[in-house]
């Protein structure tokens, strides 16, 4: 009978000790379509089979739904729940430092051997996104807005590329077709994004003409407002450009709604699979100013997480690792990882050549702890108002000044 | 043989209901109303304080605040209204018989037994102005020229919510009127008969006051859960365009999910105020015709 027992014993502390080896971590993510959620499960259990430490990622899929992932992780962190690790976006910032919820990453990136594999720029985009002096979010990898274009439309239309704003304005106009003769508009020229989002696109509107966001209401910037609102209103954009959101701009134009749109790079394998060589890109054109809108994806380590350091491999992996490629190649996202970026694959394709071309005027809104209000309510609702005629450019862009610096 | 004392017997069975109530509803409704005194914002959390009564000034100076309980008040009279005229309807026709009356009653109860959210998802694809069926449809009739943006004008966007709802709310009137109609004794029509009632006489003078106690209970229910129904708008339009369809639990919903707690909770006193005094006058008619009637 002793002995049974010792042998018990002998096999729970054995069982104990394994066990204490072992650290899950926990994930959040978003995927925009189900071949990202794929990649990102096969890269949590490329990294549970190679990081040789013990550790396992357990990757949980939450919707993006237009932004709300950001609210949805703030909610549960802020319940007592949530994850080790969390994908993020810079915005979000202030809102999760204000409350003390991410870990001060500067002791783990000086320690970190591949620290100096991303640009120190980037280290500095994130201190200033939390407002002090550390950096609280890992980048993974970034998206420069431009504007995808059919090539035979635009044959079609007799023009060219767009090289300035002007031109730019001039083609959504030439692009508005009737195709098939039946006196209706088949084909509009732009693809607007009047629902949540749309203040990316938007944005490079305001600043061509000279504005900023800093200050929206100048002549410059309702100029820009007022550009943007023409479009709709002279039919240059769907009837139901006040209500569409991602899927729509891009099932406009992938459907030969529209001949041109304003997105980044993840779409498109997506559009190269619908159009083949009928698709390229161009950066979103100069006139007075000149920029456009830099999507940035990071991730985070939550103050929650029970092992920090196990966290912050998973992090390093996503940032500079076998991740970082995996997850780049696949998405076609811009790497963060210098090495990443010199693969052949990056320096080869034409949607990365766009983005890498865009990158210098590329930004990012102000980050303030009105942003979110700004970007899910009332950026969506001010302009609507502004393109269906409840409301002027001019006042629009006083709505949309208060509606951020107030 | 133990003996029970009869004055506590009473409370002790009562009090696993009452804790679970107090716990369940009082605590956070007592939480909602200390937190629509503060500024409760999470953003901002170095702030979050009691503020006395600035958020019920601010609510009160808050335009969207009006806009959004114009369009509540239409959003419930219409939306009710014709849930119930529907329903009515559709609760006389599942009272006559006929053949597969049985698959006819479970078939109706469809949009009762969807969930919310999936109507939402599933009539916003329905009114797409590019790919909708309902453009497809009127295309085909030819009753218009060219497809129609519902969700994306003003004008109609606020009419294809309600008309939503009214979809979705219809079959639960029709069941409680249906079960309301054959308790109706078969002897009071047969009385009109003599008397030589119409149809018409008969529907007014025996079927509506036999219901009216089914129709005064199931009009109240509908009118608390439709004004408070937040997952079938959010999921059509979020309240757009330009707040067209923003009732009061959406912009409730909005505010809550930009982490204004302390205006969101002020905004849900000032719905709970507006719904109690619909619900005490409600009442209050129906139990003055109850007493009238005994």
């Amino acid at each position: 009978m002793k002995r049974i027992m010792m042998a018990t014993l002998a096999m729970v502390f054995a069982f104990t000790a394994f066990a204490a080896d072992k650290v899950t971590v926990t994930h959040w993510y978003w995927a925009d379509n189900p071949k990202y959620s794929a990649t990102m499960q096969q890269m949590a259990a490329d990294f549970n089979a190679t990081n040789g430490k013990g550790i396992t990622v357990v990757a949980q899929e939450y919707p993006w739904d237009g932004g709300a992932y950001s609210e949805t992780l703030f909610r549960a962190v802020m319940g007592g729940g949530g994850p080790d690790t969390s994908s993020f976006k810079l915005t979000s910032t202030p809102l999760f430092t204000a409350n003390n919820l991410l870990v001060n990453l500067d002791s783990h990136l000086n320690s970190w051997k591949d620290k100096s594999l991303i640009e120190a720029s980037l280290y500095d985009t994130m201190r200033q996104a939390s407002g002090t002096k550390s950096v609280y979010v890992m980048p993974w990898n970034t998206q420069v807005l431009y504007v995808y274009y059919r090539p035979s439309l635009m044959k079609k239309a007799g023009i060219g590329v767009p090289k300035t704003y002007a031109e730019f304005l001039e083609a959504a106009k030439k692009l508005t077709m009737d195709s098939n003769g039946d006196g209706k508009t088949d084909v509009y020229g732009f693809g607007m994004r009047g629902a949540k989002g749309g203040q990316e696109p938007w944005g490079s509107f305001i600043w061509a003409r000279g504005g900023n966001f800093e200050k929206m209401d100048s002549p410059q910037a309702i100029q820009g407002m007022q550009d943007y609102v023409d479009l709709f209103k002279n039919g240059y954009a769907p009837p139901t450009a006040p209500m569409d959101g991602f899927q729509e701009i891009i099932a406009n134009f992938k459907s030969g709604k529209t001949a041109m749109t304003v997105h980044h790079i993840g779409s498109s394998a997506g559009m190269i699979e619908t159009f083949g060589d009928d698709v390229d890109a161009f950066p979103f054109p100069g006139g007075v100013g000149k920029w456009t809108s830099m999507g940035d994806t990071e991730n985070v380590m939550l103050k929650s997480a029970k092992n920090k350091d196990a966290a912050f491999e998973w992090l390093a992996y996503l940032a500079t690792g076998k991740g970082q490629e995996t997850w780049c190649t696949v998405t076609g996202n811009v790497p963060v990882s210098k090495t990443v970026k010199e693969l052949p694959f990056f320096q080869s394709n034409r949607f990365m050549k766009v983005s890498i071309e865009g990158a210098p005027w590329a930004g990012i809104l102000p980050i303030l702890d009105t942003t979110t209000e700004w970007i899910n309510n009332i950026w969506p609702n001010t302009v609507s108002a502004a393109l269906l005629g409840k409301i002027s450019a001019a006042e629009a862009m006083k709505k949309l000044q208060a509606g951020l610096w107030d | 043989m133990i003996k029970r004392n009869s004055s506590i017997w009473p409370y002790l069975l009562v009090a696993p209901a009452l804790i679970v109530v107090l716990t369940v509803v009082f605590i956070p409704v007592i939480n909602a109303i200390l937190m629509s005194f503060q500024n409760y914002d999470l953003r901002r959390p170095g702030r979050i304080g009691f503020n006395d009564f600035k958020n019920y000034v601010d609510v009160i100076r808050d335009p969207l605040f009006w806009s959004a309980l114009w369009k509540t008040i239409v959003w419930v009279v219409a939306g009710v209204g014709l849930q119930f005229v529907f329903g009515f309807i559709l609760a006389l026709l599942l009272n006559k018989k006929f053949p597969g009356r049985g698959v006819v009653r479970s078939l109706s109860l469809i949009p009762w037994v969807t969930p919310g959210v999936l109507i939402g998802l599933m009539w916003r694809w329905i009114f797409d102005g590019n790919y909708g069926v309902l453009n497809d449809l009127l295309l085909r009739l030819g009753l218009i020229q060219e497809s129609l943006p519902f969700l994306a004008r003003e004008a109609s966007a606020f009419p294809a919510v309600i008309l939503t709802i009214v979809w979705q709310g219809i079959p639960f009137f029709a069941l409680m009127l249906l079960a309301g109609l054959q308790g109706i004794p078969e002897e009071l029509y047969n009385a009109a008969d003599v008397d030589g009632a119409n149809g018409i006489q008969k529907f007014f003078l025996v079927t509506v006051p036999s219901l009216k106690s089914v129709i005064y209970v199931t009009t109240l229910l509908r009118i608390i859960w439709v004004a408070n129904s937040v997952d079938v708008i959010f999921n059509l339009t979020e309240g757009g365009p330009a707040y067209a369809t923003q009732t009061l639990s959406v912009y409730i919903f909005n505010k809550g999910n930009s982490l204004n707690l302390g205006y969101a909770a002020t905004l849900s006193i000032m719905l709970t105020l507006v719904l109690a005094t619909v619900a005490v006058r409600y009442l209050k008619t129906m139990f003055r015709n109850q007493e009238g009637k005994a």
